[in-house]
């Protein structure tokens, strides 16, 4: 009789480890909402070798990984994903990405003037009509 | 306690001393036709929950309380406002790049989720920008929605 009692318990536990074990899916959204032009692959190769360190979903940087995770941008929504190309735009113009104190341990990790000028490009986004 | 009225003395001389330092507190202009409200992305609730919690410091319409005139407060004030103005300032919505107009929006949306925003100094200072949770939220849904509307001219 106790054993059958223990039987919902056992289940409730069961299912919450269930839950706690699902990876975290970025949210996915109709299709007229997403960015038509994905990543161009020179961006992602550079975003890849000197960005995606720190700022990937399983980082230990965390808040690397909080300001930016790669892991999610190409599943975000178009104004979502303009927003961050936006502010990675702002952080290459002030020279602030990659750290300093990062560089400092890892000088390789520096982008090279080509990198720069790919990522700038890249994140400033197209114009607006009529410029 | 000669010494005591001395030293008080000291202090009220000093206050009145610091009153003589030049701070300029940021311009005041009511008619700024850039500014985010008049734009078609924000009316009514929002357009007042903005107004009462950010646009004393994000705006070109400061309201300055007798004491920010008087120094060393008025030091912080001027600090304070043209730091805020420099980040965003609503006041100059139209003038924003559409790209720079986007990231804003996102900045608001977790400023204000995660109660970075009203500083917590300024509202020790101005109970009505105490944003509650409903607010908070109001606002952040809002900010969201901007979003998608000003990335469809994208």
């Amino acid at each position: 009789m106790k054993r059958i009692a223990l039987l919902p318990a056992a289940a409730i536990v069961g299912l919450l480890f269930f839950q706690a074990s699902q990876k975290p899916e970025a949210e996915k959204h109709p299709d007229f909402l997403l960015f038509d032009a994905k990543m161009p692959a020179n961006v992602k190769a550079i975003v890849d070798q000197k960005c995606y360190g720190c700022h990937n979903a399983e980082s230990k940087n965390e808040k690397g990984k909080k300001k930016l995770d790669w892991d999610f941008f190409e599943a975000e929504k178009k104004s979502k994903q303009l927003a961050t190309m936006s502010k990675i735009n702002e952080v290459l113009t002030e020279g602030d990405m990659p750290p300093a104190r990062f560089l400092e341990n890892k000088p390789e990790g520096k982008l090279s003037e080509e990198e720069m000028a790919i990522l700038k490009e890249w994140s400033a986004g197209k114009k607006k009509k009529g410029e | 306690m000669k010494v005591w009225h001395y030293s008080g003395l000291v202090v009220a001389l000093i206050i009145l001393g610091i009153q003589l330092v030049p701070t300029e507190l940021p311009e005041v202009t009511q008619d700024n036709p850039g500014d985010l409200i008049g734009s078609r992305i924000v009316d009514g609730e929002v357009a007042d929950l903005l107004q009462t919690a950010c646009y004393n410091c994000h705006s070109n319409v400061t309201q300055y309380p007798w004491y920010s005139h008087v120094a060393p407060v008025s030091w912080l004030v001027a600090k304070d406002v043209k730091m805020a103005r420099e980040e965003v300032n609503f006041s100059i919505w139209s003038e924003y790049e559409l790209m720079d107009q986007l990231a804003i929006l996102d900045d608001i949306y977790s400023t204000v989720e995660e109660k970075h925003m009203p500083l917590p100094i300024y509202i020790t200072m101005h109970a009505e920008a105490d944003l509650d949770d409903t607010q908070r939220q109001k606002i952040i849904e809002w900010a969201e929605a901007a979003m998608d509307i000003l990335a469809e001219e994208y």
